[in-house]
């Protein structure tokens, strides 16, 4: 019945595009046409109903005087650093002590793990209740302690701290099952051989757990980094940028202008602004990784 | 050798103590939540005194489920990602069955493409994708050039589209069929298997279990979506239980028992697969990082 073409001569299987057709019909049409749009946008003054002009280099101008945008890409980096490298190390921490064999409370790793798979705006839920200025349990317990309290979130020095130290606690776990299947893939022998060296555990830690580890903290490093750097939905849900703008982001000023201010021209130009610093550390990652020599 | 005996169940006791502080340090914000759920307002003003609610109003639940349309909100959410997760199946294993066992002309640059588009995140895009759901040609009332109508805007669809092709998905089924024998093809193409057929009846039942894996991931991605569903819909009764999360509190500023009530509610399907799929959502994110 089926309709045999006698592609074997050539090698070549012409069916194979249409098993790949499905998927590339729609990446091409969300993915690529959209990442070339976002570039061409970015020199328009488009505003989503009556003009789309083309106007050079004017908004990336005028980006660089946006003080708010400026802003913005300050608090991203703020904290991309201050929630990547902390999950990071805290992560890796946790997954030495579970990896040790005299622990064995898998209940309490589920515990660890359970805030990466709540969504966002849940997490946010809660710890804006956290953080509630009356009703909120840390604001209770310095009462309780007869300290002053604080309405975290409204307060401009305390609120992107107060979204940082979230960021960590729902990143740990995640962090720390990664690092806990790159440490079980590193050879039992290593480690006798260490010990019957001598090695003192720190040394050993050092010398051969974290160069072996290395592949799975520059993949935890990377995927962290462009996470970090498009962070959102905790912004707009628990801040929406304020207060004095020192939780805003790059994505919730490209969210911002595009969205309610329908400045859709500027508000690619900070797109392309976020897509060249992805490609940057895409780019230096790929060429860490790279491997030496030759 | 005593002392060194003791040492270890010494250390060994402390390592116990760390680890399960941590654990109990990152519990801490739900514990709360689910006793400020239980608890009356009266309660929650009282602070630390009323730490354990008197008694467990379960009827807060319904009450915060009466606030709004949530079995609506439920079922948005449901359809959209139980929807999501099949076509994303079906479309990203057919692709990696492809790249894995057939050859044709610019595989390696096609498959290179779809890999560069796994380090490139939604919200750099995310004002073109809304343009391009928003002028999709001939839906919505749209003209062949895409104006005209709103196109997949306040559409389960617009939601749907750009979450199923998923570069990594592609990546992750080639991988799982490449370590199938080659031998089983051939002996299906002897028997006169067209390639669809050997991928509806060799590859399809074998890949279950990372069908599996890639479903739960892209479950919970999906349940817990907040910027599409965010962007694409603007009518509340095409709400997912996130957006209508997040209107909640905006409506009910002082009602706190309710709406960590309604937080549970909507993390409770997650947290359900999750204790009941663990062995697959550790794989899954495990071999996440394996991917180098």
């Amino acid at each position: 019945m089926t309709h045999k073409h006698k592609t074997k001569s050539i090698g070549y299987d012409k069916v194979a595009y249409f098993f790949i057709l499905p998927f590339f019909l729609i990446f091409t049409y969300f993915y690529f046409i959209p990442t070339f749009k976002v570039i061409m946008d970015s020199f328009t003054n488009y505003d989503m109903f009556t003009t789309r002009d083309f106007i050079g280099l004017k908004n990336y101008i005028e980006l660089f005087k946006d003080d708010i945008f400026i802003k913005s890409m300050g608090n991203t980096f703020i904290y991309t650093i201050f929630t990547l490298f902390p999950t990071l190390i805290i992560g890796l921490l946790i997954a030495l002590l579970a990896n040790s064999t005299i622990i064995k409370t898998k209940i309490c790793r589920t515990l660890i793990f359970m805030p990466h798979v709540v969504s966002m705006v849940a997490v946010s839920m809660i710890w804006i209740f956290l953080y509630d200025p009356t009703n909120g349990v840390f604001n209770q317990i310095l009462k309780a302690l007869g300290l002053p309290t604080f309405d975290f979130l409204m307060d401009p020095n305390m609120a992107l701290p107060c979204l940082i130290v979230m960021g960590i606690w729902k990143g740990v776990g995640y962090n720390m099952i990664i690092f806990l299947s790159g440490l079980k893939s590193i050879p039992e022998h290593y480690y006798e051989a260490a010990k019957l060296d001598g090695s003192s555990s720190i040394n050993t830690f050092f010398k051969i757990t974290l160069p072996l580890l290395s592949p799975t903290t520059s993949f935890l490093l990377i995927t962290g980094l462009i996470g970090s750097f498009n962070v959102f939905d905790q912004v707009n849900v628990m801040t929406n940028g304020g207060p004095l703008y020192r939780t805003t982001t790059i994505v919730h000023q490209i969210y911002t202008a595009g969205f309610s201010e329908y400045k859709l021209g500027y508000a690619s130009a900070m797109s392309v602004i976020l897509l060249i610093i992805i490609v940057i550390i895409t780019v230096i990652n790929f060429k860490l990784t790279q491997p030496k020599g030759e | 050798m005593k002392s060194y005996h003791l040492q270890k169940t010494c250390n060994k006791i402390c390592m116990k103590t760390i680890f399960i502080l941590i654990a109990l340090i990152v519990v801490f914000p739900f514990v709360i939540m689910v006793l400020t759920a239980l608890k009356s307002n009266q309660e929650i003003t009282q602070g630390l005194s009323a730490f354990f609610p008197k008694k467990l109003l379960f009827s807060n639940f319904i009450e915060a489920m009466k606030k709004g349309d949530w079995v609506r909100y439920f079922i948005n959410t449901a359809i959209i990602t139980v929807v999501t997760v099949s076509l994303s199946l079906v479309i990203n294993s057919l692709a990696g069955y492809a790249f894995a066992r057939m050859r044709f002309r610019g595989k390696n640059t096609l498959f290179y493409c779809a890999m560069v588009g796994m380090m490139l995140p939604m919200q750099v895009i995310m004002i073109p994708v809304f343009l391009q759901i928003k002028e999709i040609p001939l839906l919505g009332g749209n003209d062949i050039w895409g104006n005209g109508g709103i196109g997949l805007v306040n559409n389960y669809a617009g939601v749907i589209l750009p979450l199923i092709a998923h570069p990594f998905g592609v990546f992750l089924c080639r991988q799982f069929f490449m370590g199938f024998p080659k031998e089983l093809d051939e002996a299906a193409k002897i028997d006169g298997c067209s390639p669809l057929q050997i991928y509806l009846r060799l590859y399809l039942p074998m890949g279950v279990p990372i069908f599996a894996t890639l479903g739960l991931l892209k479950f919970v991605d999906t349940w817990n979506q907040y910027t599409w569903p965010l962007l694409v819909f603007n009518d509340p009764k095409m709400n997912t239980v996130q957006l209508a999360l997040n209107a909640f509190k905006g409506e009910t500023t002082t009602e706190w028992n309710y709406l960590m009530a309604a937080t549970i509610l909507i993390i409770l399907p997650i947290l359900i697969l999750f204790i009941f799929l663990q062995k697959y959502f550790v794989q899954g994110i495990a071999t996440t990082g394996m991917k180098d």
